[in-house]
């Protein structure tokens, strides 16, 4: 019987055929459009806009971390964002961060053995994705 | 009330063939969908080239539905119903697995999540449209071979851009493709071109073709080189250089490093050109 219903004269297509090709077109439609407004929207290399602020400190068994966000205001994807925080001190500590998507926030921490309150954090640069 | 019957058989088989959907999109679209650089592709690639990519593989999802999609189809309409149903179980099942992997995080802005699914959604509805062939029965097996055999040279040249975009798709975003390139010298570049056409030619050669139990048309090797591996490898190539370009490999690149870069894609290229019988 299912035999007959696939090999035999078309019926036209199963309800089910059509709801599912209905929710492809739709999901497709969609993404073309997210897409495509992007897209549309012209430059495709601009640069990132990425500034960076402390959020909390935390402290560790071997002294604090600084935990900082960064944050990318353009459209524009910035990868291996080096990161450098300075203590009045004179200590300094480095980190990097593999991607900052446009318009996105990454997170991540600068260890310190004093107290890292006061430190003055700054983007030292990125390398285009 | 036969005509009812009949339809909710069809309805069934429908969501049997749905379900061996997401099956494919899982087996085939794993992969990537767990590759670093396909994340960072999805927010960073060109948008523009992004669309492009979508519509040559709606494009090849239909082809492919002609010679082993999902479901028996009946015509040209029904295909491009087949196509959509295998993008909207890609972009589900990618939807799906991103978020649980927390790739995708639906607090991020809409665009960085859509890139993401979009592009991980390409690999998953090719699996989708091709599942049938792996988890599906002798007969349907059979259509597929007739319905190639019908096709003739135009539809295998068909099949081997499809087979060597996918594996070609499934190996290039990675770094690993341009330093490949940089660290071979000309002469193992020029090794492995060989290396690839010979195993192009004895898979098209000694395996054979969809639809053909033996060497196509039963030709002589040098005929089958001329008819099947030099197009063979050249699609394998041109595919290569269009993935490159898709994912900005090309841009402000030297002629030398593309062309490079182009033969280490075109191996496997060349390889899933070769095998795209046995897995479409």
């Amino acid at each position: 019987m299912a035999k007959a219903a696939t090999r035999g004269k078309p019926v036209g297509a199963p309800l089910l055929e059509w709801l599912a090709a209905g929710v492809g077109l739709l999901l497709v439609i969609a993404v073309i459009v997210v897409i495509g407004r992007d897209a549309v929207s012209g430059a495709t290399d601009g640069t990132p806009d990425l500034d960076v602020v402390a959020t909390r400190v935390v402290a560790v068994s071997s002294g604090a971390v600084l935990e900082f966000e960064i944050r990318n205001h353009s459209a524009f994807t910035a990868a291996a964002v080096q990161i450098e925080g300075k203590l009045p001190g004179g200590e300094t500590s480095i980190a990097t961060v593999d991607y900052v998507p446009g318009r996105s926030v990454r997170r991540g921490g600068l260890q310190f053995s004093a107290d890292p309150r006061g430190a003055e954090l700054r983007v030292l640069g990125y390398q285009d994705p | 009330m036969a005509v009812t019957e009949m339809l909710s058989n069809a309805n069934r088989d429908y969501a049997r063939g749905l379900a061996r959907a997401f099956a494919g999109a899982l087996i085939f679209g794993l992969p990537l969908l767990m590759t670093m650089e396909m994340w960072l592709l999805g927010v960073a690639m060109h948008p523009g080239r992004l669309l492009v990519f979508l519509l040559v593989n709606f494009v090849t999802l239909v082809g492919l539905s002609r010679f082993g999609g999902f479901e028996h189809t009946y015509g040209l309409g029904d295909d491009v119903l087949d196509a959509l149903a295998a993008c909207g179980v890609g972009i589900i099942a990618s939807a799906a697995i991103l978020s649980v992997l927390a790739i995708v995080n639906w607090s991020a802005p809409l665009s960085e999540t859509v890139g993401k699914i979009a592009i991980e959604s390409i690999p998953a509805s090719f699996g989708a449209m091709i599942a049938r062939k792996q988890f599906g029965g002798e007969d349907e097996a059979r259509d597929e071979e007739e319905a190639l055999r019908g096709a003739g040279y135009g539809g295998q040249l068909f099949l081997m851009v499809a087979g060597a975009l996918f594996l070609a798709f499934n190996v290039s975003p990675t770094e690993e493709m341009v330093l490949l390139a940089y660290m071979m010298s000309t002469w193992q570049v020029l090794i492995l071109i060989i290396v690839s056409l010979l195993i192009l030619h004895l898979f098209v050669y000694r395996v054979g073709f969809a639809g053909q139990e033996e060497a196509p048309e039963g030709l002589g090797g040098g005929h089958v080189f001329l008819a099947y591996t030099i197009p063979g490898y050249a699609i394998a190539l041109a595919v290569g250089l269009y993935v490159l370009w898709t994912f900005g490999r090309t841009d402000d690149t030297a002629i030398d490093q593309i062309a490079a870069t182009m033969a280490v894609i075109a191996f496997p290229g060349a390889i899933g050109a070769a095998i795209a019988r046995l897995v479409v």
